[in-house]
């Protein structure tokens, strides 16, 4: 079970690196998007066999779920939203894209990687470690001005998921800072 | 139940704290920020430096009359205008307006001031219409100190403090201009400017999605709330009494 952790763990964190190598070769800037949404995909692939219940993506309460997720974008996007300016939002590939992305990530850390920990080690760790897997990943695309900020967002979906065993809030609250940002 | 509520709540006390301690607060970088590109490097920069690119862009005049809104960005990015229906006047032909964004080598001498950032010279095939503005959003290089607003001149000079608005991302800073020209971030040349990254705010659609997940929360939650307690209200009554 710990080999399965540590692989898993590796594998995402891998994958996001992966992608952000990619997006910084000169061959492919241009393709930006097509890039980002591989690197979503590929994320989603981690989730292959298992069960969607497993992950926290059933449909029982759908509409808490939903609700859920928009509390969370609330509550991610308000520190920006209190020091708001105005500027250009995302181009709709790019907007796509931050969506395949948002929900690879969510999939990846808090599905797989989550129920992995939660199944080895227990909710506690679970909460933790996955936070710690999706601050690793960030490390090469953020300044290290901005990792807390990205840990503390972690810890906040990672919370949520292990209070209401539920990732479709995560998926949305996350997809929707992304497009807002 | 109250443990899950009260530790969820201390999570997000805690990401509100970090959020806010580095700004924009949330902020995921999709795309990594790329080194930035000088058109007259800093010597640091100089190796490895790329020259920055134009942006073109045209937007036609829709049916009743007023030109569409739209964003006109630098092929790498680091330049932006944005606008709103019926900030350039429309043609009488009705044909499309077409915009220019481009760095430019040459420029008047900033007495004064720390250029951050390229200068980049805005041109439109329309006027902009009388009392509308556009929003000029540009980059700065992230191992720089950061610039505290946005500076314009037009024709021979002189350049002219616009102020800033904030921006959309970390390493942007924004400004609504009134007029079209010539503009570049910085900061006065004797302040000391340290802190990078630090002027940002958030994108466009940003206060939208905040007001709207915030309503829905609100409006309805708390419906949802009362249904639930309802539901649990009626299993308690349904149970035998013992």
């Amino acid at each position: 079970m710990p080999v399965r952790v540590a692989g898993l763990v590796v594998l995402a964190v891998s994958l996001e690196w992966s992608r952000v190598l990619a997006l910084r070769a000169p061959g492919l800037q241009g393709l930006q998007a097509v890039t980002l949404l591989a690197g979503g995909a590929a994320l989603c692939l981690l989730a292959v066999g298992r069960r969607p219940e497993e992950l926290g993506l059933g449909r029982s309460h759908l509409g808490e779920r939903l609700l859920g997720g928009a509390a969370l974008a609330a509550v991610l996007l308000l520190p920006a939203a209190a020091r708001w300016g105005g500027g250009p939002g995302l181009t709709p590939e790019l907007g796509v894209a931050a969506v395949a992305v948002s929900v690879g990530e969510e999939v990846a850390f808090r599905g797989v990687l989550f129920a992995a920990i939660d199944q080895a080690y227990g909710p506690a760790a679970a909460v933790l470690g996955s936070t710690a897997a999706w601050t690793l990943a960030h490390a090469l695309s953020h300044p290290a001005a901005f990792l807390p900020a990205v840990a503390g967002a972690g810890l906040l979906l990672a919370a949520w998921r292990w209070a209401t065993r539920d990732l479709v809030g995560p998926v949305i609250g996350h997809a929707l800072a992304d497009l807002a940002l | 139940m109250r443990r899950r509520a009260a530790l969820l709540s201390l999570a997000a006390a805690a990401y509100a704290v970090a959020a806010w301690a580095a700004t924009p607060g949330f902020y995921d970088g999709i795309a990594p920020p790329q080194p930035y590109r000088w058109v007259s490097p800093p010597p640091q920069f100089k190796s490895s430096n790329q020259q920055p690119l134009t942006g073109h862009g045209s937007v036609r005049v829709a049916s009743n009359g007023s030109v569409d809104p739209g964003s006109i960005f630098t092929q790498d990015g680091q330049a932006a205008v944005s606008f709103v229906p019926g900030a350039f006047v429309a043609p009488a032909d009705r044909s499309p307006v077409t915009i220019d964004v481009k760095p430019v080598a040459e420029f008047p001498n900033p007495d004064g001031t720390h250029l951050s950032t390229n200068v980049y010279c805005v041109t439109s095939s329309s006027a902009l219409a009388p009392g509308k503005d556009v929003l000029v959003t540009l980059q700065f290089s992230d191992q720089l100190p950061a610039p505290s607003d946005v500076y314009e001149y037009q024709g021979d000079g002189p350049w002219q403090k616009i102020g800033s608005t904030g921006s959309a991302a970390p390493f942007y800073i924004a400004v609504r201009a009134t007029s079209l020209g010539c503009f570049a971030a910085g900061f006065p040349a004797n302040s000391r400017q340290t802190a990078q990254g630090a002027r940002v705010g958030g994108g466009q659609a940003l206060p939208i999605i905040v007001a709207l997940a915030i309503l829905l929360v609100v409006l309805a939650g708390v419906p949802l709330a009362v249904m639930r307690r309802r539901a649990a209200a009626a299993e308690e009554g349904d149970e035998p009494h013992r």
